[in-house]
């Protein structure tokens, strides 16, 4: 489009740099966001993505290096500043206030609507504003009551109603379905017509193609590329992001599935799913896809004993069992990696190790019933070496980890406990290409040595992918099983939308 | 369009309908239960605790807590005693304004320490406890407060009357009891400050995020906690008229208890004001009840008491629970079918 | 080795207190290191001492007790009142004195584990009852008059210069220290304090673990409760009333999170030492009990207020990492109903 570079970018970036002891986080970037326009940004894990986040909000000063807000310069020393020129952002989980309702999450954070509140008022405002998102919601409901899209979107209400100029979205669509990612863009077409300049970061690369008018690579904290999108590739994009050739999709080894391990009978549970019956082998990877909030979660956590099944038959090597606790599941050899690592998944301040040893530290009991520290740490360096974690050493907090690796860490904490069948729930979640593929690689590895699988995922190149069948789910019922063969995208969308 | 009755709304009047049933039940076992000296006994005594807990409320709002509120009670009410016991002729607006003026500033040391110093507010308000309990101790040397000592109308205050219903006397502690947390709870749902508060305690992370003032928002929790608090010593010393050091010790857990009752999350977020005041005459209803219970012993009365805020909050717990997923789940089959249209 | 220091900083600056406490105590009175003032020293609070023991794993797991206080009244008032009625041997009422107390936690622990309900709240409701409960078991009378065996018991040394009190508590702490520290149980406390959630879809019973403790932190305030009146020699109703807010003033000074999930007992054992030193130190000087309470308070209150003042003004002066104040909003997702608040 001609005439672009002669508009006044909304915020640029001049040779930013900023140091953290000795890594250098960003060196010499340069960036430009022009109103009405949305521009990814994509890189793996420590590319130097976030840090230019936190300096464009004000969490962090930079080193070196101007920021120029709508061509005057500025310092931005907070987040009030940075709010100050219209400067907000929107992160995976979603920030609210969980027992205030849409309404007052809208405008909470607005400092000139006076000392009183007009509560009708501020309800058809809500409203107002939902109305120009395309967005249906009862202003009056409590936040929390809301899922995670419906959440989001107040988010972006919110950043609506304060008149941002720049919307940074970091992973907007980590926990959001096909659906919901469809309606996330269309309120971001609504905000770009607003002359809103939207940064937008996402390691979906098919999501970034489709809704980018720009695309700009980091690598190492250097800007490696900034172009058009008709003038990107995802597959340069990737060659870009991590400096050498990859093949995006990870293609799995064939091999043949062995006896039949799980088999599950019409299970349900009152409000969240009915009906459910599937069967796995061993060295077989069974995709569970549909979209956020069909009952995929709820079915892991009933053959988890979360939250058990009230209904139907559970059967493991044959024998009919109940789960009515994770210990019982455990013991039945059922392992479950849950999709919220942080906040279900992983001990934050604890250790590589002492997470690792978490669900199996019977094994490592002196005869005193103490734990034997040294037999710990063997089986956390030989984790670490098989999965290939990458950490300062093994006593360091996960919490200091990249998401890959807490992932990996997490994969090894149930892969300790020797299970027969493995349910991992968005187990590529919010981490990088490069990390990704490595765990695409492990759960091949582990079909192939006879553990029985059972993937749920929301990003469905990876169902595809990787699952040998795949049993997609609505609204809590199955709607379909499909082989290998007949299973192709358009198929399972329209399986899980239940579109006519 | 749904009912508007939200949570908080179902919590009172759940509320409400205990304290009706457990009239009616003990008007079963106790003679000349429902008379009018026993009403006017209940609602003086509970007019105390029900100011204190809606002080302690405001704190747990913003997730926080106050255990020193009992210490401040003492020291407000030992002080204004004392003044009052040497200035006889002091207004009685003044001996009021300057009970709540203590309150306050005690109130202030204990908000800028976690507000500002960043320290857990269980522990500032355990240390507070201790010191100002201590400086109060320093202070008296062991001289007590009497009764005779004190100006008249302060002595007979508790009597004075603004209503009278046939036998139902609506004494003055009450009415200003009411009237403050009414008044209090429509400023929290009207004024954006009181908006501030439950955000804070909501999600403080986000508040901090967003430039909401959180410093001054708890900071300002504190100081009318500690307002309050030395109203309620206002009302203490005119109720006992003799304060030892020894005053007030071991309230700040009843008015946490009453708030809890009333359906405060101690969490912080949720929980109404008027809340808190039915907790505290739910409290106050039991414990005066079970006293006029023949085969009651008074010395059961505690443990009795301790018995049934358990179950009160049990029961309450596991109904409130059901009932919240019936509300939110229908409300959000609602909505899920009509996001983005 | 940085890594270590860092790891046990806290301690490390409670041991320098108790050292510049002990110091200054020393200098205003020579006989200050005699092992009989050691001893002396613990003897006026050594069963509030040994109920924290119980209290920091209790604070560690995520939740509180305010009951103990009134679980030592009760049991208390169990010896004295079924001693006064002649019904059954002392020994035995001592036994039934400490099973109530096990009896008292295993209440609150079933409220806390079973229904769920905050142990806040739970234990308050306990700490009213339990009171009132010691009420009916003594009226307003005080019940002494107790066998020789039992009083000596409380009162005098046992082994060398050491109590009955004084050397369960020092067993006590030992082996609460093994077990929190080195034990499975003691990592389950830990990650339960932490984020209880994730300990339960690690597979671990956290209901389990909080029931042991509650009915164990019961058991000890019950014990507390009967060696208290065997140094006493009688019993009142109003046995140890307001002890708990000391006993948690104990936990919190040694470095224990309110929070839970972080905090070890060699900090409880030398916020112990620094209390007692403290008390006895200003007793010597003639201050009032009373006062020493305050005087233990602006400490409290200092030993969190300075650590954080300092890190905020070296951060500013630094200038280089990053702020651990600017994390990620606390989040509680709506995905997964289990973990919803009450």
């Amino acid at each position: 489009m001609a005439g672009l570079t002669d508009r006044v970018p909304v915020l640029e970036m001049v040779g930013v740099s900023k140091r953290f002891d000795a890594t250098q986080a960003l060196g010499g970037v340069s960036l430009a966001l022009y109103p009405g326009e949305v521009h990814a940004l994509v890189g793996e894990n420590g590319a130097g993505k976030s840090t230019l986040i936190k300096i464009m909000t004000g969490v962090h000063a930079a080193d070196e290096g101007t920021i120029l807000v709508g061509g005057e310069q500025v310092t931005l020393r907070s987040s009030a500043d940075a709010q100050r020129h219209g400067i907000a952002a929107i992160y995976q989980e979603p920030t609210i206030y969980p027992d205030l309702n849409v309404a007052e999450n809208i405008f909470l954070s607005h400092r000139d609507r006076g000392v009183a509140v007009r509560w009708g008022r501020m309800y058809r405002e809500a409203e107002a504003i939902l109305a120009r998102l395309d967005v249906h919601l009862d202003v009056r409901t409590l936040a929390s009551g809301l899922s995670v899209a419906a959440q989001q979107a107040v988010e972006i209400a919110k950043a609506m109603s304060l008149d941002v100029r720049v919307l940074i979205m970091d992973e907007p669509t980590a926990a959001l379905s096909a659906h919901e990612v469809a309606q996330l863009f269309r309120q971001v077409r609504h905000l770009t017509a607003g002359g809103v300049a939207v940064l937008f970061i996402s390691h979906r690369l098919d999501e970034v193609f489709e809704i980018a008018d720009r695309v700009t690579v980091l690598r190492d904290g250097r800007l490696i590329s900034s172009r058009p999108r008709a003038e990107a590739t995802p597959q340069r994009a990737i060659q870009e992001m991590v400096g050498r050739e990859m093949s995006e999709f990870f293609a799995r080894t064939e091999h043949r599935p062995g006896e039949l391990v799980l088999r599950v009978e019409g299970i349900g549970r009152a409000g969240a799913f009915a009906g459910v019956s599937f069967e796995v082998h061993k060295g077989e990877v069974l995709g569970l896809a549909g979209l956020v909030g069909a009952g995929r979660t709820d079915v892991a956590l009933a053959l988890f004993g979360i939250a058990p099944a009230e209904a139907g038959s559970v059967e493991l090597d044959g024998r009919p069992v109940t789960i009515r606790s994770p210990r019982e599941a455990m013991r039945h050899g059922i392992a479950y990696l849950s999709e919220d690592r942080r906040q279900l998944g992983l001990s934050l301040p604890q250790s590589l190790t002492a997470n690792i040893t978490l669900a199996t530290l019977r094994r490592y009991l002196t005869r005193l019933r103490l734990v034997d520290t040294g037999a710990e740490h063997a089986v956390a360096e030989r984790f670490r070496r098989r999965l290939s974690i990458r950490a300062p050493s093994l006593d360091t907090p996960v919490e200091r980890l990249s998401g890959g690796n807490q992932q990996k860490t997490m994969l090894a904490k149930w892969l300790n406990a020797e299970p027969s069948v493995l349910i991992l729930d968005e187990p590529t979640r919010g981490i990088d290409v490069g990390a990704k593929a490595e765990v695409h690689h492990i759960i091949d590895e582990l079909a192939r040595a006879g553990m029985a699988i059972v993937l749920i995922s929301s990003d469905l190149p990876e169902v595809l992918a990787m699952s040998d069948r795949i049993l997609v789910m609505r609204e809590g019922r199955q709607v379909g099983m499909f082989g290998r063969a007949e299973a192709t995208e358009e198929a399972i969308i329209t399986a899980a939308m239940g579109a006519a | 369009m749904r009912a508007r009755l939200g949570p908080e709304r179902l919590r009172e009047l759940s509320l409400l309908a205990v304290i009706a049933v457990s009239v009616v039940v003990f008007s079963r076992l106790v003679d000349n239960y429902l008379s009018g000296s026993f009403f006017n006994r209940v609602t003086t005594s509970m007019a105390i605790t029900a100011v204190l807990a809606a002080a302690q409320t405001l704190v747990i709002l913003t997730r926080n807590i106050d255990l020193s509120v009992g210490s401040i009670v003492g020291v407000t009410a030992y002080l204004t005693g004392e003044y009052l016991a040497g200035h006889q002729a002091t207004a009685p607006l003044l001996a009021v304004a300057l009970a709540m003026g203590i309150g306050a500033a005690l109130g202030l040391l204990n908000g800028t320490l976690v507000a500002y110093g960043r320290v857990p507010s269980i522990i500032v308000t355990l240390g507070t406890l201790a010191i100002y309990r201590t400086w109060l101790i320093d202070h008296a040397k062991a001289r007590t407060i009497t009764a005779d000592s004190l100006p008249r109308w302060l002595v007979e205050f508790p009597q004075g009357t603004v209503l009278r219903l046939g036998g139902l006397d609506i004494r003055v502690v009450l009415a200003v009891a009411v009237l403050v947390i009414v008044a209090l709870q429509l400023a929290l749902g009207r004024l954006r400050w009181g908006r501030w508060v439950y955000a804070v305690g909501s999600n403080p992370d986000a508040a901090r995020q967003e430039g909401l003032p959180t410093e001054r928002i708890i900071l300002g929790a504190f100081v009318m906690c500690g307002a309050l608090s030395g109203l309620a010593g206002f009302m203490f010393l005119s109720r006992f008229g003799t304060i030892t050091v020894a005053a007030g010790q071991g309230l700040e857990l009843a008015a946490v208890a009453a708030a809890v009752v009333g359906g405060v999350s101690i969490l912080g977020g949720s929980g109404t004001l008027v809340g808190a005041l039915l907790g505290a005459l739910l409290i106050d209803l039991l414990e005066q009840s079970l006293v006029r219970v023949p085969e009651v012993s008074e010395f059961w009365r505690d443990a009795v008491l301790g018995a049934l805020i358990l179950l009160a909050i049990a029961g309450d717990l596991a109904i409130g629970r059901r009932l919240r997923r019936l509300w939110t789940s229908s409300s959000r089959r609602e909505r899920e079918a009509s996001v983005g249209g | 080795m940085a890594e270590r220091v860092l790891r046990w900083r806290t301690e490390l600056l409670l041991a320098a207190i108790l050292l510049a406490v002990v110091a200054v105590n020393v200098s205003l009175s020579p006989f200050y290191l005699r092992t009989g003032n050691f001893v002396n020293m613990f003897q006026l609070s050594i069963e509030k001492a040994i109920v924290a023991v119980i209290m920091t794993l209790v604070i560690v797991n995520g939740e509180i007790d305010l009951s103990v206080a009134s679980v030592m009244g009760f049991s208390a008032a169990v010896v004295a009142s079924l001693h006064d009625s002649g019904a059954v041997p002392f020994a035995v009422a001592v036994l039934v004195a400490l099973l109530a107390g096990a009896g008292a936690g295993l209440l609150h622990g079933l409220f806390v584990a079973r229904m769920g309900l905050p142990s806040l709240v739970v234990t308050i409701a306990g700490l009213i009852g339990f009171r009132g409960a010691a009420r009916i078991l003594v009226g307003d009378r005080s019940i002494g008059d107790f066998p020789e065996w039992f009083d000596r018991l409380g009162q005098e040394p046992l082994v060398g210069r050491f109590s009955l009190a004084l050397i369960i508590f020092l067993v006590g702490i030992v082996v609460a220290g093994v077990v929190l520290q080195r034990s499975a149980f003691g990592r389950a406390v830990y990650v339960i304090g932490n984020n209880a959630e994730v300990a339960r879809y690690s597979g671990i019973d956290t209901a389990r673990v909080k029931l042991v403790l509650l009915t164990t932190s019961g058991f000890v305030a019950g014990l507390a409760g009967v060696l208290f009146a065997a140094r006493l020699g009688s019993v009142r109703g109003n046995l140890a009333e307001g002890f708990e807010l000391d006993i948690i003033t104990m936990v919190l000074l040694g470095g224990v999170s309110i929070f839970g999930g972080s905090g070890t007992l060699v900090g409880v054992a030398l916020s112990i030492l620094i209390i007692l030193n403290l008390r006895n130190g200003l007793g010597l000087a003639n201050i009032q009990a009373t006062t020493q309470t305050g005087i233990i308070g602006a400490l409290l209150i200092a030993s969190v207020l300075v650590p954080n003042l300092v890190v905020r003004f070296g951060r500013r002066w630094r200038r280089a990492a990053p702020e651990p104040g600017e994390v990620r909003p606390i989040q509680r997702p709506a995905t997964v109903d289990t973990r919803r608040k009450e």
